[in-house]
């Protein structure tokens, strides 16, 4: 796969965006938000130092859908093909962990499917990491692995664009004129940057730092009163996990429009009291130490069982959203001391 | 690709039969054949209004309409009580695993329900005695609150009595001075002779707290976990394992269920809330 060189964003986003709608990350403040790039603002394109604040599964799995409809069937349309600019390899890996879910091969979300095939993702390197970044412990880096198709890292002089996938192939291919090739040099300094920002990350770190793996943790702490100790705080405002961006849960709810019945599909919580409740009262999880327990167990344990990774990419977006300041890193880095003190 | 796991089948109650006060059956026919395996569910689209998981209490052997009985136990059920023949619905699935009935083959099979419980276990039934010489014995025990919330009245009062291989016995909580029968829970009527332990499956379905202390009287005969079957409800939404309601431990009940040893999951807290 190739690798080339271009002095500045805005060509390369405006051919993107000659083909595509490209949606990149906007600064309000400190932080970023996605919104479509229109090339005739001639803004000077900013390139993210680390992750939007939103989580990019808005893009695959909205916050609100329509998933069916009576009486005539709703057949899933093709969607136009666009792209995202600005994507980091926590955001790589969500989709990663996503795509386990969705497009598993007895039970494929359409919808899901046909956004997923359609996105065109362009990463990029993280510098100056957040203050809640915490990808390293979770086995991540601050720079793409896989799942791009083009990356691109900023450089003294510019930003090189490496390819990762076919499709990122034929756009080099085809646009091959707004790009030279990336020398030795400058991919030496690229080199150099990333394991800057990853010895910054750790150093930002070291107080979270563990003794074992975060699932390895986790899944000794399934009796740990630190769940109910930690729920203490929370304010149950479910933040947590909308801006997660792996977790997936929703809800069914149908609806009564003017001509037709729908049935739509609604992000859900399982830290709200009555996502697990059934008629008649039952709850298994009516303790809010208990949802916390499961937030847990599902993200280190049961999903790690189930498809292999865990899910959580150590993005930080929980700890910066919570408004009852239940701090993942905390909790985890609790559950390692108490551990270590039973060890004892 | 493109086929739309969200969107039901349509179809029509074309009728309703009023099994007590609180439980109606629904046959409902779908626009195309429906199959499923006896202990798999549906979810059941009352359009506009709703939508909730139901195990079918008719033989699988019958694809172009099924039985579905339903308790009214809030919103959804509730007005799926209020509607009339004619109206439309929509199916999805079959979902999840019933039960292993080729397993059961050769065994006794030791039925425990209790109240709408017994729906399920209908299904189960008539696949058993559709087939009664595959095996040893179908021994059933079945709890109602009183003598008129008994579902199935007129199957379970004549035609089941008289099979050759079946066993069934039933109790009330409450009786109405007419019952001659036993009262007391359901487990007042399981006795360790009903079969020979051995070489007998146990099966339980009904409220939780029923489920519970039907599955700790089998331990105590002497069944092991993994000879008790149990078809657990849990709040659903999507039925195919990805909305995360059902989860049980690391389970999805929807998937991976409903129908599930007792060994799969008993070491899991808050099993039966
Ligand atoms: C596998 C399986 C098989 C079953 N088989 C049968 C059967 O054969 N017969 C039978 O009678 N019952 C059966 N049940 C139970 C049946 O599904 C419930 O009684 C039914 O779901 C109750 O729905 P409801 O809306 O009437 O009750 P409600 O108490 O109103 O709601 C039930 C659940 O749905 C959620 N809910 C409902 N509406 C909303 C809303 N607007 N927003 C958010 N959450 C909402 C609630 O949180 C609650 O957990 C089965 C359940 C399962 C899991
Ligand atoms: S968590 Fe890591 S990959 Fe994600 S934005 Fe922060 S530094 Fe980059
Ligand atoms: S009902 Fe959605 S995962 Fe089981």
């Amino acid at each position: 796969m190739q690798t080339v060189f271009i002095s500045q964003l805005k060509p390369l986003l405006d051919t993107v965006a000659s083909q595509m709608d490209v949606y990149i990350p906007c600064k309000i403040k400190s932080h970023f938000v996605f919104s479509k790039y229109n090339s005739n603002t001639g803004n000077e394109v900013e390139l993210n130092n680390i992750r939007a604040c939103t989580p990019v599964k808005e893009f695959l799995f909205p916050l609100r859908e329509l998933a069916a409809i009576f009486p005539e069937p709703l057949v899933p349309k093709e969607i136009k093909p666009f792209a995202i600019f600005g994507l980091k390899d926590c955001d790589l890996r969500s989709i990663e962990i996503l795509d386990k879910v969705f497009t598993e091969k007895d039970f494929e979300d359409p919808f899901y499917i046909n956004r997923r095939k359609n996105m065109f993702i362009i990463s990029s390197d993280c510098f100056d990491p957040g203050q809640s970044c915490i990808c390293n412990l979770l086995s991540g880096k601050p720079f793409a692995g896989k799942g791009y198709d083009l990356n691109i890292s900023k450089v003294n002089v510019g930003f090189i664009v490496e390819v990762g996938s076919e499709k990122g192939e034929n756009f080099i291919t085809k646009n091959s004129s707004i790009f030279t090739k990336a020398g030795e040099d400058i991919l030496a300094e690229r080199e150099n940057n990333r394991a800057e920002t990853q010895k910054q990350l750790e150093e930002q770190n070291d107080e979270y730092k563990l003794d074992a793996p975060v699932h390895e943790i986790v899944q000794q702490s399934y009796e740990s009163d630190v769940f109910d100790q930690e729920a203490s705080t929370c304010v149950e405002c479910q933040a947590c996990t909308r801006v997660c961006p792996t977790c997936h849960c929703f809800y069914l709810y149908d609806t009564k429009q003017k001509d037709y019945f729908g049935k739509m599909k609604m992000w859900d919580s399982c830290m709200r009291l009555s996502y697990a409740r059934v008629a008649g009262g039952e709850n298994p999880r009516k303790v809010l130490g208990d949802r916390l327990r499961h937030r847990f167990m599902h993200k280190f344990s049961y999903f790690l069982e189930r498809y292999g990774i865990d899910m959580c990419v150590g993005c930080g977006r929980c700890v910066d959203a919570e408004a009852g300041k239940v701090d993942i890193r905390r909790v985890i880095k609790k559950l390692n001391e108490e551990l270590n003190v039973k060890a004892k | 690709m493109n086929k739309n796991l969200y969107q039901p089948v349509n179809a029509e109650i074309i009728d309703i039969i009023e099994e007590s006060p609180t439980i109606k059956s629904f046959i409902v026919q779908p626009q195309e054949s429906f199959k499923f395996d006896t202990g798999q569910f549906v979810e059941l689209t009352l359009p506009g209004a709703g939508e909730a998981p139901f195990t079918p209490s008719s033989s699988p052997a019958q694809t172009d309409k099924m039985e579905i009985t339903i308790m009214k136990a809030g919103r959804v059920t509730a007005l799926l009580h209020d509607c009339n023949k004619g109206q439309k619905v929509g199916i999805r699935g079959p979902y999840g695993h019933g039960y292993p009935v080729e397993d059961f083959v050769g065994k006794e099979v030791y039925i425990v329900g209790g109240g709408v419980g017994l729906a399920p276990i209908r299904s189960l039934f008539l696949t058993l005695i559709d087939r009664i010489k595959d095996f040893k014995s179908v021994v059933c025990r079945y709890g109602a609150k009183t003598p008129a919330d008994f579902i199935y009245k007129s199957m379970l009062f004549g035609q089941w009595q008289k099979i050759k291989g079946v066993d069934i016995k039933l109790t009330v909580d409450q009786s109405n001075g007419e019952w001659k029968d036993n009262i007391g829970v359901v487990t007042t009527i399981l006795s360790p002779d009903d079969v020979n332990i051995e070489n007998a499956v146990g099966v339980v379905c009904g409220p939780p707290i029923m489920m519970k202390f039907a599955t700790i009287k089998l331990l105590e005969f002497g069944f092991k976990p993994e000879q008790i079957y149990l078809s657990m409800e849990k709040n659903m939404s999507c039925g195919f394992g990805k909305c995360g309601h059902c989860m049980l431990g690391k389970y999805y009940v929807c998937k991976d269920g409903p129908v599930f040893s007792y060994d799969m999951i008993k070491n899991y807290p808050n099993i039966w809330a």
